[in-house]
């Protein structure tokens, strides 16, 4: 392995935080002074924000706990509680707050998110919220290379815009390695189950994954989907195409997509309003 | 090989730290430092320590609300806690505050090993909780059915159905994962219903105790998490199907039914109950009839006299 790459993998599986919006925090808190708070209101704040999230499903997936492959966060919230939830989340919001430009990354995620579920359900599949939270995990190694590779950004994004190339392929020039294969090791170090590791790692590589085919083609479409639908800032400004990989393991056709996609516009302006109340919540 | 114990020291002065992460190590013990307490209990929650100390010598931004965090989680509460203090700078009343022992500066290195010896065999010898768990057990359920007759509250009895099928087709170490996740999922319901008792009678039987109006809905709780993390543990077919397949007594396949748990209520201020043996028969009785039903269920005992 080149040395580049196997000093980031070191650095990564080093990593046992990230930071997290300040809103879901604000909103997380002020949710759980009230003591009627239920699981789920608490699950569907924090499935907003793809980091805090991973990192509740660290902790759950985590040897000290004797829990094998927890995968979604209504399940990891459940089993850790709330007041374990709420610290974690408080934990990680004094030092490390998400810069304001990370804003567009997570409506990214978010939306990525909310298509995994609408092609999950339309296409009937079984585990939708484990679907939808490998969904929202997806990028989750921009977060990383963004934190740890600080100095090579300005590089990266220079090559995006000057050799008018996908994020992923600048990063692999770069860093030689991508955020597809960043977010796969980050998963793997935290134990999180391999249907959320491979969808995360595989996601720009349908072909490549191997027991989570359907699971990994959803969020590859989902990513493009997203993409194409303009909500949120990925880092590409091109949308690409959608895998024969995919495509054929989904037995899509051009009636089911379209209907997805008419679904997906309808819930955005949802997922928009939820997104300006988090935001709302930063700022009080 | 002898495991090390493992201590968590968290101080925000570099120079105390890093001098006792020396000697501390020298003893064999694994020392991880923690500089901010705001960071402690996301280090903790993922990677427990045998043992805290915590510097209150300098100052310790909400360091009582961490150490009542700890010891508000079952999971967690066994941990000893050593508190360093300044000469004089005791606390007067320890009541409210979650430590075991403390030592005071100057350090006396030799003292605080000792208290560190000693906290970590106390808690060996007094560990009445169950080591999968961490539970309390026994003794101390007993304890906190004796303390709760003729009280306003109810003594829940929470067992799996149909469980030893499930441990010998998936094997003890999946059995134990179902084990763990009731005991956290009952832990979680009644700490977050607002409080109670917790134990681990042993295997798959657990009690809790809890007010007697909020029992129904702990158990309500408790049951409709329990059927949500147990669809995890089974295959896509399995769950289509309902029902997976099992050796019973004579050899012969039988067909054994997704996990479900039952729950007997024993309302502790009712005229029948008037022993702590009394309070496990009834719900053995009302067990039976909580296991008539198909998946999971609750029954309260309400033969005497019960006001609704």
């Amino acid at each position: 392995m080149d040395e580049r790459r196997s000093d980031l993998k070191k650095i990564i599986m080093d990593t046992k935080t990230l930071p997290t919006l300040p809103g879901v925090i604000n909103k997380l808190n002020s949710l759980s002074n009230d003591d009627k708070s239920s699981v789920q209101e608490m699950a569907r704040i924090v499935s907003a924000d793809q980091v805090l999230s991973a990192r509740i499903l660290r902790l759950a997936n985590s040897p000290s706990y004797g829990f094998y492959r927890v995968s979604t966060i209504s399940n990891a919230m459940i089993l850790l509680g709330v007041n374990v939830v709420k610290s974690l989340a408080l934990s990680s919001s004094i030092f490390e707050i998400m810069e304001k430009n990370s804003v567009g990354l997570w409506e990214h995620s978010l939306g990525a998110a909310t298509a995994a579920g609408i092609i999950a359900r339309k296409l009937a599949l079984p585990e939708v919220e484990e679907i939808t939270t490998a969904g929202l995990l997806h990028d989750i190694g921009k977060v990383i290379i963004g934190l740890k590779c600080a100095e090579q950004m300005p590089e990266i994004r220079r090559q995006i815009k000057l050799d008018d190339l996908y994020i992923s392929e600048a990063e692999k020039a770069v860093l030689d390695t991508d955020h597809a294969e960043v977010g796969g090791w980050l998963s793997k170090s935290w134990f999180l189950p391999e249907k959320l590791s491979e969808p995360i790692a595989y996601h720009h590589n349908v072909a490549g994954s191997e027991d989570h085919r359907i699971k990994t083609s959803v969020v590859h479409l989902a990513d493009v989907l997203i993409k194409a639908s303009g909500f949120g800032d990925s880092g590409d400004s091109y949308v690409p195409p959608i895998q024969q990989v995919a495509w054929d393991a989904l037995k899509l056709n051009e009636l089911l997509l379209q209907e997805m996609v008419v679904e997906l516009e309808d819930k955005l302006v949802e997922v928009k309003n939820f997104s300006l109340e988090l935001a709302n919540a930063a700022a009080v | 090989m002898l495991q090390q114990s493992r201590i968590a020291l968290i101080s925000s002065q570099a120079q105390l730290s890093s001098l006792l992460q020396l000697r501390l190590q020298s003893k064999g013990y694994q020392v991880m430092v923690v500089e901010k307490t705001a960071a402690a209990l996301g280090t903790f929650y993922s990677d427990p320590p045998d043992l805290i100390i915590v510097d209150f010598s300098s100052p310790c931004v909400g360091c009582h609300d961490m150490l009542c965090m700890v010891r508000g989680d079952s999971f967690f509460s066994p941990i000893p806690i050593i508190g360093v203090f300044p000469t004089g700078m005791e606390q007067e009343s320890w009541d409210d505050f979650p430590l075991d022992d403390f030592v005071t500066t100057p350090l006396n290195f030799t003292e605080l090993v000792s208290r560190i010896v000693l906290s970590l065999s106390r808690i060996k010898r007094i560990f009445d909780n169950n080591p999968l768990t961490r539970l309390p057990g026994n003794t101390s359920i007993h304890r906190a059915i004796e303390e709760s007759l003729g009280l306003p509250l109810a003594v829940c009895y929470v067992d799996i159905n149909h469980f030893k099928p499930y441990n010998d087709v998936f094997g003890f170490s999946h059995g134990d994962e179902v084990i763990r996740m009731l005991a956290r999922i009952m832990a979680n319901a009644v700490r977050e219903s607002g409080g109670g008792f917790c134990g681990h009678v042993g295997g798959d039987d657990f009690v809790f105790i809890v007010p007697r109006e909020r029992a129904e809905q702990v158990c309500s709780t408790v049951i409709s998490h329990f059927d949500q993390i147990v669809q995890t543990l089974f295959d896509e077919d399995t769950k289509q199907r309902g029902y997976y397949l099992a050796l019973d007594r004579k050899g012969q396949k039988e067909q054994m039914p997704i996990l479900g748990i039952s729950i007997a209520i024993v309302p502790m201020d009712s005229p029948g109950i008037s022993h702590a043996a009394r309070v496990a028969e009834v719900a053995a009785e009302l067990k039976k009839l909580a296991k008539g039903n198909k998946g999971s269920s609750f029954v309260v005992d309400r033969r005497s006299g019960m006001r609704e």
